[in-house]
């Protein structure tokens, strides 16, 4: 497989896009890698998610250094639900290898349409909050007495947290519930982030909100953390079965890195919305573009 | 204290998994520069198991890239398996080694 000089550029401005739309409303970069591999690129769809892959870990590893100093993602809730996410993961890693390109198209299709009306609806799925008494900021876990630190901490030994809303400054405590359904949807969430090469955050952020009752803020950070090992139990699948090609994957990861620190950097002077509904655009042209690729519709390139 | 210990963990996390870009990085942009600097522009495939072989500088350091990068999110889990052992936190201790135990056996799957 020969690569011109253009479509290395090519490559590298698509992790670019990627990473800084991810960056700034908060998507992982795989719902725009693969389409655009596939679509624009004409590459298999197998080639395609293996390298998603590598793009999700490096933007999952960035991101998710971010969130830990910042105290918000819970690491041990986040590694309870890795063992299914993990397990998820090989499962889809597996499929996807065994099934048709066609038949992955469709599921990416369908995957990608649900992701569309996500974006479009916003994120309206908090879970209730549990304030400290009179909204103060209170004391942390084991530390009696004395003022809370920034950001969150967890109770060692449990699922259980807490953290100080940096705008408001109230001290939000919590517990995450109901582990077994949590699993269940990660192992889901896993099994198509191995299929299909997307992080699968569109999955377990509501589980954990509106199944665990983690805040929204929680419910991200985590699942960002989470991210990354996800992605590698599938892709030490892809890659130890020869799917994947490291000149296709270096410029895209490197573009996809250099895009999310552009993103973050832009984030406070781009309005959310409108990148929502172009996003929402997108997505739905890339859902129906993928299933006319599913059903033998020769759209060329 | 709790807190502070927290407080460590969570920078021997961040550290690890800045690290590990870090390096991941540079690998893989130094692969590219070898590859393109020798004119050869074909994108081999490179098995996870057969790295090192017959493989030219470019592909190895491209391949070593991807490889470290798999690995760090992987250390970040060793990592919390010391951190939390030296913090008596033997639920979350086992857990986190089944977590290293699934991505063992995702390689050796990948592999059969």
């Amino acid at each position: 497989m020969q690569l011109s000089g253009a479509e290395l550029a090519g490559l590298a401005a698509l992790g670019v896009f990627a990473g800084w739309l991810g960056a700034l409303i908060g998507i992982g970069g795989g719902i725009i890698v693969v389409p655009a591999l596939v679509l624009a690129f004409g590459y298999d769809i197998h080639l395609a998610v293996a390298v998603s892959l590598v793009c999700v870990v490096a933007t999952s590893t960035a991101a998710g250094s971010a969130y830990v100093g910042e105290g918000l993602a819970h690491m041990r809730l986040g590694m309870a639900l890795e063992v299914a996410t993990t397990v998820g993961g090989i499962a889809g890693g597996l499929i996807a290898v065994a099934i048709s390109p066609r038949t992955l198209s469709a599921v990416f299709a369908g995957v990608v349409l649900a992701t569309a009306v996500l974006a479009w609806r916003g994120r309206e799925a908090d879970a209730p909050e549990v304030v400290a008494d009179g909204g103060e900021p209170g004391p942390g876990p084991g530390a009696a007495g004395s003022p809370p630190p920034s950001g969150g901490w967890e109770t060692p030994g449990t699922l259980a947290g807490a953290y100080v809303d940096p705008r408001s400054g109230v001290l939000v405590e919590y517990r995450a519930e109901r582990l077994g359904l949590g699993a269940g949807v990660s192992a889901l969430a896993g099994m198509l982030s191995g299929m299909l090469g997307v992080g699968g955050g569109f999955l377990k952020v509501p589980a954990m909100t509106v199944g665990m009752k983690v805040p929204i803020k929680v419910a991200a950070a985590t699942s960002n953390f989470m991210i990354g090992v996800t992605a590698i139990a599938s892709l030490l699948v892809y890659f130890a079965r020869g799917y994947l090609r490291p000149l296709v994957a270096a410029p895209i990861a490197l573009g996809v890195v250099a895009g999310a620190l552009l993103g973050s950097r832009l984030a406070a002077r781009t309005s959310p919305a409108l990148l929502r509904r172009v996003l929402v655009a997108v997505l739905v042209f890339v859902a129906l573009q993928m299933a006319l690729k599913a059903f033998g519709v020769d759209i060329g390139r | 204290m709790i807190v502070a210990e927290e407080a460590v963990d969570r920078r021997v996390v961040a550290m690890v998994l800045r690290t590990g870009l870090a390096v991941a990085c540079a690998l893989m942009a130094a692969g590219l520069t070898v590859t393109l600097a020798r004119g050869d522009r074909h994108a081999h495939v490179v098995r996870l198991f057969e790295i090192g072989g017959d493989q030219s500088a470019g592909d190895l350091l491209l391949a070593a890239g991807v490889v470290v990068l798999a690995l760090t999110p992987t250390v970040r889990v060793l990592a919390l398996v010391v951190l939390w052992a030296r913090e008596g936190d033997r639920r979350f201790v086992a857990v986190a080694l089944v977590v290293v135990a699934v991505l063992v056996a995702a390689a050796a799957i990948g592999h059969g």
